[in-house]
């Protein structure tokens, strides 16, 4: 343990030499898990610390300030809402912050950029750093004036001294960085006022709606993702990746294509089931990938059928195996005994991948004393630390240039761009360029698993639940990505929390079991938009309206009188959204509505309502109007927060009606976006959102909130048009024809 | 064997002949705003104008462009009747409509070119010629409305003038 401290100590102090700090840093001691040295490099879990947000936030010499958000970009509009944190704290306008997607060395590891988390747990810290930051310069500036720090107002960008004369942040910058060591700093120091937590219905940033500095590059085509990085000797490489899921490559004979005019090297590594080419330029690299020849041992006899039968919840039923407990209290035979009505249904969910429109790449540069990759990752510091394993460097030789990605939506956890530039540099000593084409996105990034549900539930006379049993099978998501190597350690250990997510019914019921059993397979699976929240939620909001329907109670008032006590704020998301929708007005022929809700991560409550169309003919279901209600809290910005409920119901309405990954011979048979359909423009619902918040509650997370109960609202509303459950995703037209 | 581009005549190597006119302006002229998304004409991220109308550059090869006249989304602004943006680039940041961003480029080209042959388009034709340009992000919503914008403003535009 000491020595796991000492050297967190030492990096964090070479971290603050090295970027050096110009205005004010600090060294601390981080709580560190000693075990984790010992494991291969995993992704950056640690949740982000007070201390650590002293590096994120810089004054420089001309007042400005620079914000090296800890929080990687996706479109999600996390660097916007924490400028709005640095903004408040600091008293400035948002063309006085400079926000930057920060390098590995300009800022200590942060956590992977995940699970809604960057407004909801980052808006503490980006705040304290900001404030700490503000009232150092407030010290200095008293020095300055020889007065005491408290005869110092606030002025926009600065201070205003007790003679009314302004001493804007720039003038107070010193020419020797300031470091802020934790021992010399008075409990005061520590806890300054924080205007992001106290100035509620007086914010100058927070709660505006900023728009993204962003904006004109996007729109002029100046934003350089990871696809654009180009380096003036870059060469190009690309890979041939195995055929199937464990393929293993037995021999490749790259002489032709290395013969050939501009081909560079063909790097071969049986070892690592490598097989790559480098070119002077990208135009000769398809005859060159063509022109090797690789054997691989392929493991085909993996199927959807395979697949379907390990993730069978009936058969686990049946043998009454499942691993996990969520919940277990009272005794649901006794609540079965109790139950007028009683619903007993199969719910399932395919493979679904992420389909994000920039597909990957990386640009990697293996120098004798230094390794540079530029790429886009949720997780720059895992691409650091993957990238030195690989190359057998130092982690700090790597530096990692992040670049804003065009979509990720979990979907970029792994490194697998990074790796493939990297060994290619490496072999060649040039920088390397690698990027995936579509095909070689849905061939062989990992997936949403498989979900396969059980509930059987009941009404009592009275409209109460009656009892509640669920169980459920797919595959470990927060720990899909683990090696081989450890993963039994990690599966005798660990039930996957993301797999379980949003897997805890929000409604009162004495008598219930919900059981979970989370089965790796060869599919290689991770995070999805919400991980385990769409999926369980569209079989817990599907069955509660099989319920309402047998007890021939209203949908809304059902859910409404058996929510649990604790749930008065999804209460109040479901009663707006009623409201906003006009809930309980008649539908046409052909037409339907649907209600679903849900509560993400145990904290941000939404609520949905769908109306749908069925084509009489075709069977076909679209939806056309959608109502939202969210809870998130305290809304930074609420023009990035209804981007994003927006993006997550034409996700979700995408995900119940159109997609689906299927699996045969060993690999993904979709390989397009004909094959893998997503919303289209024309497809789209009209939508209207609410955001309601009591006062003063903290933000939570807004980026996959919203998703959850959609598919079960469009369902609910497939049943109200055509009395058909639909309980298979996605929604087959030729099933739904009554 | 030259293509105009953005105004700019650019000359293109016979070697090159049979490249992708996407991957010639990307990885030879060095515009790289117009993108790879699927390399098979189905999501829209390569959209460019030919002589105005929108194409799939992944599905054109630089041969085929020659003596044309090409615009990418770095060029838009040369043909916008105003110095500085395109009035539908303008009514893009005024809805605020990129979440990531990176299919903008192709569904602002798609949209002006909408515009240039049906200025004052209904919702249903904005529905249609919109439809195969694909976001991920799901910015359709704001996608409708900042075409409905442009095509609003340039209605006063005219009105004005």
């Amino acid at each position: 343990m000491m020595s796991a401290d000492s050297h967190n100590r030492i990096s964090r102090r070479r971290f603050l030499i090295r970027s050096g700090w110009l205005a004010v840093g600090a060294t601390v001691v981080a709580s560190c898990s000693s075990f984790r040295s010992l494991l291969p490099a995993l992704p950056t879990f640690d949740d982000p610390e007070l201390e650590d947000s002293l590096t994120w936030v810089q004054v420089l010499p001309t007042g400005g300030i620079r914000f090296f958000c800890p929080r990687m970009e996706m479109g999600q509009g996390a660097s916007l809402g924490l400028s709005q944190v640095v903004a408040e704290e600091l008293n400035v306008d948002q063309s006085e912050i400079e926000c930057v997607l920060p390098n590995t060395q300009q800022t200590p590891p942060f956590k992977m950029t995940v699970s809604s988390e960057s407004i909801a747990d980052f808006f503490d810290p980006v705040s304290y750093g900001a404030a700490r930051l503000r009232e150092a310069l407030r010290t200095v500036a008293a020095k300055k004036a020889g007065i005491r720090p408290g005869q110092i107002r606030d002025g926009r960008g600065g201070f205003v001294l007790p003679d009314g004369s302004a001493l804007r942040y720039g003038a107070l910058v010193p020419s020797e960085p300031l470091v802020i060591s934790d021992p010399a700093v008075s409990e005061a120091e520590k806890n300054p006022p924080r205007y992001a937590l106290q100035r509620q219905g007086a914010y100058k940033a927070i709660g505006h709606k900023w728009k993204h500095t962003e904006l004109e590059k996007i729109v002029t085509g100046q934003t350089v993702f990871s696809q654009d990085v180009a380096l003036p000797a870059m060469l190009h490489g690309q890979v041939i990746r195995p055929p199937s899921f464990g393929a293993i490559l037995l021999d490749a004979d790259g002489r032709v294509a290395q013969a050939m005019s501009g081909v560079v090297a063909v790097v071969v590594d049986k070892k690592s089931n490598f097989v790559g080419v480098v070119a002077d330029n990208p135009f000769v690299l398809p005859g060159a990938i063509e022109a090797i020849s690789a054997k691989w041992h392929v493991a085909d006899d993996i199927d959807q059928n395979s697949l379907d039968e390990i993730l069978d919840v009936e058969d686990l039923r049946a043998r009454d195996d499942f691993e996990h407990k969520l919940a277990s209290s009272g005794d649901i035979d006794i609540g079965r005994q109790r139950a007028r009505h009683r619903v007993s249904a199969r719910y399932d969910t395919p493979f679904l991948a992420h389909a994000a429109m920039e597909p990957r790449a990386a640009v990697a540069s293996v120098g004798g004393n230094r390794v540079e990759i530029w790429c886009g990752s949720q997780d720059p510091f895992f691409v650091q630390r993957r990238v030195a394993e690989i190359v057998g460097r130092a982690e700090d030789e790597v530096v990692v240039y992040s670049h804003r990605m065009g979509g990720a939506f979990g979907g970029r956890i792994r490194c697998q761009a990074s790796e493939e530039a990297a060994i290619l540099s490496a072999a060649v000593d040039r920088p390397v360029r690698v990027s995936w084409d579509r095909e070689a996105e849905f061939q062989n990034n990992y997936f949403q698993p498989v979900y396969s549900h059980f509930i059987d539930a009941g009404v009592t006379p009275t409209g109460a639940i009656s009892h509640w049993d669920h169980d459920f099978v797919s595959s470990p998501i927060l720990t899909g990505s683990v090696p081989k190597s450890i993963s039994w350690a990690v599966d005798m250990f660990t039930a996957d929390e993301g797999t379980a997510r949003g897997g805890m019914p929000p409604y009162r019921v004495a008598d219930r079991r919900v059981r979970y059993s989370d089965v790796r397979t060869e599919v290689p699976v991770g995070a999805w938009r919400g991980l385990g929240a769409a999926p369980n939620s569209f079989a817990i909001e599907s069955v509660m309206d099989e319920l309402a329907a047998s007890a021939g109670i209203d949908p809304l008032e059902f859910r409404l009188q058996n929510l649990s006590p604790t749930q008065e704020r999804l209460a109040g998301v479901l009663r707006r959204v009623a409201k906003l929708s006009g809930w309980g007005r008649v539908m046409p022929q052909g037409a339907g509505r649907g209600l679903a809700c849900a509560v993400y991560k145990g904290e941000t409550a939404v609520a949905i309502v769908v109306e749908i169309e069925v084509d009489r003919a075709t069977g076909e279901v679209r939806a056309t109007k959608v109502w939202c209600a969210q809870d998130c809290g305290l809304v930074v910005n609420p023009n990035q927060v209804e981007a994003q409920i927006a993006g997550n119901i034409v996700w979700g309405c995408g995900m119940a009606l159109k997609e689906q990954i299927t699996i045969a011979a060993g690999s993904v048979e979709e390989r397009n976006f004909d094959g893998y359909e997503i919303l289209r423009h024309h497809e789209t619902p009209e939508i209207n959102v609410a955001l309601v918040a009591p006062p003063d509650t903290p933000p939570v997370g807004a980026g996959e909130a919203a998703i959850a109960p959609v598919a079960a609202a469009i369902a609910n509303a497939v049943f109200d048009a055509t009395g058909h459950r639909a309980r298979r995703l996605p929604i087959c037209g030729a099933r739904v024809i009554p | 064997m030259d293509i105009n581009i953005n105004g700019r005549i650019v000359t293109v190597p016979e070697k090159f002949r049979d490249v992708t006119l996407l991957e010639f302006i990307r990885s030879s002229v060095g515009l790289k705003g117009t993108k790879y998304g699927c390399g098979a004409g189905l999501c829209g991220a390569c959209t460019v104008h030919i002589d105005g109308a929108a194409v799939r550059s992944c599905q054109t090869v630089a041969a085929d462009a020659v003596g044309r006249r090409v615009t990418t989304i770095e060029g838009l602004s040369k043909v916008a009747p105003e110095a500085g943006l395109h009035p539908v680039q303008t009514a893009w940041i005024e809805e605020a409509v990129p979440q990531c961003g990176y299919c903008q480029p192709g569904q602002i080209m798609t949209a002006v070119a909408l515009l240039a042959h049906d200025p004052n388009p209904s919702d249903d034709t904005i529905r249609n010629e919109m439809s195969g340009n694909l976001c991920r992000c799901g910015t359709y919503p704001r996608i409708h409305r900042a075409i409905v914008r442009a095509a609003r403003e340039r209605g006063n535009h005219d009105v004005r003038r």
